[in-house]
């Protein structure tokens, strides 16, 4: 891998465009393959050592410290945030156990009131219902009365009509009244 | 067709800026520190910038922030427990760094930095000493029980330790080459399945393969993808379980 | 590529740890071959470890690497 590469020589010249007035560096670069030219380890490790140097002092000092403040800050916000979270969680939890309370008081009291109010109705029209049945029986009796009172007169103009009646036949068949006895016995055999 | 294949020309160092010499070593701010430096920035971008307004309800840019330090914070947890915590900028860090200077290198045109063997060992080395700096900081010539295998009898110890001395030795070198190795066979392979499909398009008749070695480029890319963020994960968690030994050297 | 790293670089430690000895100690090539074969077996160690085949770390919760 080492071995000179004759391909791998640099266009002759290729150093001195970039370097006017460095013609020489173009022979030290020449032959060897690159990264195992030893000329320019030197330079490389200063620069590497200024290079790292300033990234590691940047990082130490800046950068690291502010990423680390920057997460803690968050992971600190996170927990405040859920501690907060955590409070109102059970806060919320206390006002609905609160409100069901209140919420099964009302009901319950609402049911007894909807059982009074239910009963105390129940009662009135019980009330009312049994005078009003007081008045109508009252009425249904006197009107069965009214009834009775009239059949009966009713009865008794039957009974005289057809008294009437039967003497006026007998007297225009035998040409003589019949006595009331005889016609009162015969109305009672044919009203029996 | 002048077309020639030249997989290794895209690790080539640049210099932008030349500084001079060291003896052999040349100086230069290459494009190499130029893509570390715009690594820097982009991870700034997203850990400093997005996260200036420090929101609560975070952005788009803020929350990735906030994953891939949880993310990184869990990996250290879970390999050092609560004791880690100290090397959350380190692990934070290196995870950042490898995964964006990776995610650099599969932009088109782009320098994987990581596929430099120097970087990667630069970075492992400095995991390796703080390995070492810290264990024997905290725990003394106790850390170095770390290399002595318990239960196991006097005269194997002779051969068992200098094995664990290589062992522990051998981790930034298995962690650099890891990285390394991955990023530069990967950008290699996606090169010259993508030059596959040119060369094939200049062939004639046979351009009607191209297709092929282009699906093959696209599978590729999407697998160097997912490499690109393994490995810069894998570094991250093998620092990790390293570190644990610092923590906690062997009873 | 991840195990086979971990025995190449067992290897390479123990080349680098022969070097070092063979120059500090002049014992020119003995270091590094006995290192190298340390090395080797490191590696060895180093791919049970990772692979689960082998034992443990004292103390350490080993089996987490990916």
């Amino acid at each position: 891998m080492a071995q000179p590469n004759p391909l791998t020589t640099p266009p002759p010249g290729a150093d001195t465009q970039l370097v006017p007035g460095h013609v020489e560096h173009a022979e030290a670069h020449s032959g060897a393959f690159p990264p195992f030219e030893t000329s320019g380890f030197l330079s490389q490790l200063i620069w590497l050592a200024l290079a790292f140097g300033l990234l590691y002092y940047l990082m130490d000092k800046v950068a690291l410290p502010r990423i680390q403040a920057i997460l803690h800050a968050r992971a600190e916000r996170l927990r405040a945030d859920l501690d907060q979270a955590q409070a109102m969680k059970a806060e919320a939890d206390a006002a609905g156990i609160a409100y069901e309370t209140a919420l099964r008081d009302a009901q319950g009291k609402a049911r007894d009131i909807a059982q009074t109010t239910r009963n105390e109705l129940a009662a009135e029209a019980d009330a009312k219902r049994k005078a009003l049945e007081t008045e109508l029986n009252a009425k249904l009796a006197t009107a069965e009365a009214t009834i009775r009172a009239r059949t009966e007169a009713a009865m008794g103009n039957v009974r005289s009509i057809a008294g009437e009646a039967a003497s006026a036949i007998v007297e225009r068949l035998t040409g003589q009244a019949p006595d009331s006895a005889t016609l009162d016995r015969a109305l009672d055999a044919t009203a029996h | 067709m002048a077309v020639t294949i030249d997989p290794i020309h895209q690790f080539e160092l640049k210099p932008l800026v030349s500084l001079g010499h060291i003896g052999h070593q040349q100086l230069a701010f290459t494009q190499s520190a130029l893509y570390m430096f715009a690594a820097v920035g982009v991870i700034a971008l997203i850990t400093v910038v997005a996260t200036a307004s420090r929101s609560v309800v975070p952005g788009r840019m803020q929350s990735l922030a906030e994953i891939f330090y949880e993310f990184i914070a869990d990996t250290l947890h879970q390999a050092t427990g609560d004791g880690g915590k100290r090397f959350m900028p380190l692990v934070f860090s290196l995870f950042m760094f490898v995964l964006i200077l990776n995610l650099f290198g599969m932009i088109p045109y782009a320098f994987a930095v990581t596929s430099h063997l120097i970087i990667t060992f630069g970075l492992a080395a400095l995991v390796i000493s703080v390995v070492v700096i810290y264990g024997v900081m905290k725990h003394g010539t106790h850390f170095f029980g770390l290399f002595v295998p318990s239960g196991v009898p006097k005269p194997l110890l002779a051969i068992l330790v200098p094995i664990e001395i290589i062992s522990f030795i051998s981790r930034p070198i298995s962690l650099s080459v890891r990285l390394f190795a991955n990023v530069l066979a990967g950008h290699i392979a996606m090169k010259i399945f993508a030059f596959f499909v040119v060369q094939l398009l200049l062939a004639g008749a046979w351009s009607v393969l191209s297709p092929l070695p282009l699906f093959l480029t696209i599978a590729l890319t999407a697998l160097e993808f997912l490499v690109a963020a393994l490995q810069a994960y894998v570094f991250a968690t093998l620092t990790a379980i390293y570190l644990n030994d610092a923590l906690h050297p062997g009873h | 590529m991840t195990i086979s790293t971990e025995f190449v670089a067992g290897v390479i430690a123990g080349g680098i740890l022969g070097w070092i000895v063979d120059h500090v100690f002049g014992t020119k090539p003995w270091g590094l071959i006995v290192l190298l074969m340390l090395g080797f077996v490191a590696g060895i160690y180093n791919v049970m470890r990772v692979s689960g085949f082998a034992g443990t770390r004292p103390g350490r919760g080993d089996g987490q690497e990916p």
